[in-house]
């Protein structure tokens, strides 16, 4: 068994700790921050993926795209929603092309 | 003007070190901000360690980037008690003790960042804070990777009402 130091530092823990951190917050953050922590999460894991050579080009533009236009949230809520909505259409298309 | 229109939220920072007499004159002008009853009731806990700063981030899902300094910007409830309904006033002697660093940051090159989104309770644990001191606040610190363009703001005839509403 892994000991607790290598375990803070571990990327799968951390993504789990700001999950289960967000969900708290989430309890009384403005609802948008929902969305902002789920894709901010959605990033971290594309990161892990990365690291454990999982990705693909497509995937990795998904996770410029989060990281350009995440804090979107904080100054423009119609153009987050609309970058959400790419960042499903960027998805299907890579479902569609299997 | 200059430093309060040109302050920005920072979420991305470069690698260097804030030389302590920077931090220093920071936190210095936070003390200089103005405070309900002059009750004074912030404390700081200022954190550099690369190690504690990773900890905390576990818990601050409103913390963005590396910063190279964290400042924990808490209430102390002894110096607000009996005097009143004075706790929302002291978050508020926070908050401008808050605007005060991060001008003071800027006019030093030092981007900041304020975060409301961190687990208080978990961030209490990790720095030992006492039973009677409520962390409210965090700023971040760090030389920006760059400075965000401003957002957009509500204009006066918006939200100026002269004489009345």
């Amino acid at each position: 068994m892994r000991n607790i130091k290598d375990l803070i530092q571990d990327e799968h823990f951390k993504l789990l700790t700001f999950l289960i951190t967000s969900a708290r917050g989430c309890v009384d953050e403005p609802h948008l921050y929902g969305p902002l922590r789920l894709v901010d999460a959605a990033s971290k894991l594309i990161k892990i993926m990365k690291q454990e050579g999982k990705t693909v080009d497509e995937l990795d533009r998904i996770l410029a795209m989060i990281e350009e236009k995440k804090h979107l949230v904080m100054y423009d809520e119609k153009e987050f929603i609309k970058f959400l909505d790419e960042l499903v259409a960027e998805l299907v298309k890579i479902v569609k092309s299997a | 003007m200059e430093a309060i229109k040109g302050r920005r939220s920072v979420r991305e920072f470069r690698d260097g070190r804030i030389p302590d007499d920077h931090l220093m004159t920071v936190l210095e002008a936070a003390i200089w901000a103005p405070s309900g009853s002059n009750a004074q009731p912030w404390e700081f806990v200022v954190v550099r360690s690369r190690d504690t700063i990773e900890k905390i981030k576990l818990f601050s899902p409103g913390l963005f980037g590396d910063p190279d300094a964290l400042v924990v910007l808490c209430v102390n409830k002894e110096r607000v008690k009996g005097r009143g309904p004075k706790e929302l006033v002291a978050v508020m002697d926070i908050a401008m003790a808050a605007q005060n660093m991060m001008l003071a940051a800027y006019s030093l090159g030092i981007g900041s960042c304020p975060i409301a989104s961190f687990n208080k309770t978990a961030v209490k644990e990790l720095l030992n804070i006492p039973e009677h001191v409520d962390p409210i606040l965090m700023v971040s610190l760090g030389y920006p990777e760059k400075w965000p363009e401003p957002p957009r703001r509500r204009p006066l005839e918006e939200v100026v009402h002269h004489e009345k509403y």
